[in-house]
């Protein structure tokens, strides 16, 4: 690696700057996720910034079941992001479906779509398992940056 | 006497065609089936003279035997709620709008026509809801026939 | 609809103003929306249909993922009507519970709102303030019930946990921190400047609007409107409780906060008489697993308005229909009236004002459009000068420095 990428990955480590998207979620997830942002659980103190376009992100954090509807608009928002790019799937629709597996118009997990980096289950994930999450897919960053090994996150 | 039964006796003494189709629930809850020929003269009457003049919710649903059915869930500002029904053939599932009464009706209104299939009269052309853009046409996901098992072409395909 | 010199701004699914997805088609006129054309479905799952392949039980916490802000809401209001079908007579301990976790989800509701409205208004001070406070209701719930959101405490009968002094302790003790707290913010919001300016006048909507768009829940009783079903239709324990509707006048997003707030201190007023009123007895009764044929509407107050149930059984383990009207469905359709005329920068307040939820509505369009007025076509140069006029008004002027560049340009 050479020193300009080890100073990039170094940044992006310290600080990865998220970006919120709804696939169709219940909304339990999406206000956990806002609560693990907030003073209470604080997940900024790791460096995490939440941003409002995909032009800004490293991660992309992804909360239900892909619908029919939002399909494309997903796929559109992943490819607007820079390279190297993460995908994180939180709650148990995001990583399988959920409940929700069978409805017409649900298509199941994130991964039918786009390749996930980390799953976070839990109906809705609690901030904590959230924070658990992102620290450990931020670990896997720091072995290996290019390879994009999926970590699994008990709840 | 109470003031369901009111309500009651009002509406059969103004309409005797309603005589055994008024139910009272229970408290706060009547259900009216109403002929479809009629349901113009006795909608406009619960709106105007009875002041059931909020509307709270349009039902469709698939009653089997070839019938659908539509329910106005009209409330009252002291809480009492009429449900007024009416049966339409599975062959020709057509309403009339009630958006000039109700300019809420619209959502209630497409979603009966993306979900079941009932053609409403008088519904301003707009997009589609709630269904995507690209499901196909004539399919019907809330029909009871209709299962997503059957469908595999809308199962598998990835761009339907 | 649409005319020279107008511009189109397509803005969403994804966008960071809210969090969920949708989007808005605005057409504006300078900087004024003349219409917007707004488009939900991107939620849509299909709740409806599940629900009439899966049983009562199964159906009860699927209902629950339809929202999970208001998750009880729609649990409750379902399984109300699944017992009125059945003719289950719930015991009162149970439904006293079930008012306590109700009334517990609104003031989560409400604060998460106060944060939300923070946000869009630049004051993310005020979020972070609110949101940590309501980390306590949190922890109240998730004690409570077992876990912070999509508590899974109904079931068709009763409640499926009982609760203890030890809870009903700490729920007081929670309570009066929170009550000290929301004075606090009704003093923020009396006081601070910066909310009173930025949110009066914004998103007006009048009284017989409100009654014609049928607008239920704080933003119709911002409206003036006195229509609470708690008060109206009561369920549960409301009946035997003593609580005031809050309404207000002043029709606009100072008023809707306002209104909240209160509610706020209402809802301990409630949770407190629930805490020592609570009766004893078993929680639940035993329902049986096939419902009798029969239909039912229910109603519930959540936190956003009124939410609607309708039930129908065939005599099976499986419901035949279950059709859902979730508050925000009512409500959206007043905010492209509120958003007539307006500037596009009150957009996402008046659109977060409503406390939109649009997983549970996922669904409907709205269009809307002001040009029933005379027709007009701006040309680009008279665009200009309407412009400079504008800031003129407002006390700004670069006529003097356009004056300088031009002589700078004739040397």
């Amino acid at each position: 690696m050479g020193m300009l990428s080890k100073i990039v990955n170094w940044a992006r480590i310290k600080s990865p700057w998220i970006l919120h998207f709804n696939t169709g979620a219940c909304n339990a997830c999406d206000i956990e996720i806002i609560a693990s942002l907030t003073p209470h659980y604080d997940l900024e103190r790791f460096g995490v910034v939440l941003k409002g376009t995909p032009r800004h992100a490293d991660i992309l954090i992804c909360s239900g079941p892909v619908t029919r509807q939002i399909e494309d608009r997903l796929v559109m928002i992943y490819e607007q992001m820079a390279e190297p790019k993460f995908v994180v799937a939180v709650g148990t629709c995001a990583c399988s479906g959920g409940v929700f597996n069978g409805c017409y118009n649900v298509k199941g997990g994130i991964d039918t779509v786009l390749p996930v980096s980390a799953y976070i289950p839990g109906c809705p994930a609690s901030p904590k398992a959230i924070i658990d999450g992102v620290v450990k897919l931020l670990g896997s960053l720091k072995e290996e940056p290019k390879k994009k090994n999926s970590v699994a996150v008990s709840q | 006497m109470s003031l369901e039964e009111n309500i009651k006796n009002e509406l059969e003494e103004k309409f005797p065609f309603l005589a055994s189709a008024i139910v009272i629930k229970r408290q706060r809850r009547i259900f009216v089936d109403i002929p479809q020929e009629n349901f113009a003269e006795v909608f406009s009457y619960l709106i105007m003279k009875m002041q059931f003049s909020i509307l709270v919710a349009i039902t469709g649903l698939d009653e089997g035997n070839n019938m659908f059915g539509v329910m106005y869930h009209l409330c009252r500002e002291t809480g009492q709620m009429c449900i007024a029904r009416i049966h339409i053939p599975r062959e020709n599932p057509l309403i009339k709008t009630v958006t000039s009464f109700f300019p809420s009706a619209e959502a209630y209104e497409r979603e009966m026509v993306d979900l079941l299939g009932i053609h409403v009269e008088g519904l301003a052309p707009g997009h589609r809801y709630p269904l995507p853009d690209n499901w196909p046409v004539g399919e019907f996901p809330l029909r009871k026939e209709w299962k997503l098992e059957a469908r595999h072409d809308i199962k598998e395909n990835p761009h339907v | 609809m649409y005319k020279s010199g107008d511009v189109r701004i397509p803005l969403g699914p994804q966008h960071p103003a809210l969090k969920e997805p949708e989007s808005f088609m605005i057409t504006l006129r300078g900087e004024k929306i003349t219409s917007i054309n707004i488009k939900i479905g991107y939620n849509h799952r299909g709740i409806e249909k599940a629900c009439e392949e899966r049983t009562y039980i199964q159906d009860l916490y699927l209902i629950e993922r339809i929202c999970g802000i208001c998750s009880h809401s729609h649990s409750t209001c379902f399984v109300q009507a699944v017992e009125e079908i059945a003719g289950l007579e719930v015991p009162k301990r149970a439904l006293y519970i079930r008012t306590l976790v109700a009334e517990l989800e609104r003031v989560h509701s409400h604060l998460l709102w106060l944060g939300v409205a923070g946000h869009e208004i630049g004051f993310d001070t005020l979020l972070m303030y609110t949101w940590r406070d309501r980390e306590i209701v949190m922890d109240i719930l998730a004690q409570l019930t077992g876990n912070r959101v999509n508590y899974g405490i109904n079931t068709i009968g009763g409640v499926r946990r009982d609760i203890s002094d030890d809870h009903k302790k700490d729920i007081m003790k929670a309570m009066d921190t929170l009550e000290e707290r929301t004075k606090y913010y009704v003093g923020v919001a009396q006081e601070e400047v910066t909310i009173i300016k930025r949110l009066s006048g914004v998103g007006i909507l009048k009284y017989d609007d409100a009654i014609k768009l049928a607008a239920v829940g704080p933003t119709a009783r911002a409206s003036g409107v006195k229509r609470d079903v708690r008060h109206d239709d009561p369920y549960a324990a409301y009946g035997e409780l003593d609580f005031k509707v809050i309404t207000d006048t002043r029709c606009d997003v100072y008023g809707r906060t306002v209104v909240r707030l209160l509610e706020l201190m209402e809802s301990y007023k409630i949770i407190r008489q629930v805490i020592t009123n609570l009766p004893e007895g078993p929680v639940t009764v035993k329902a049986p697993r096939k419902i009798p044929v029969g239909e039912a509407v229910s109603r519930y107050e959540a936190p956003r308005g009124e939410d609607v149930h309708y039930v129908k059984s065939n005599g099976t383990d499986k419901p035949d229909r279950v059709k859902v009207r979730p508050p925000t469905l009512a409500n959206i359709q007043a905010v492209s009236h509120m958003l007539e005329d307006r500037y596009l920068a009150d957009m996402p307040i008046v659109v977060a004002a409503i406390d939109p939820c649009f997983s549970c509505t996922d669904r409907m369009i709205s269009i809307h459009n002001l040009d029933n007025r005379k027709k007009m076509t701006i040309p680009w140069e008279d665009l200009h000068v309407q412009s400079i006029e504008w800031h003129k008004k407002r006390g700004i002027d670069f006529s003097g420095l356009n004056r300088k560049l031009r002589k700078i340009k004739i040397k």
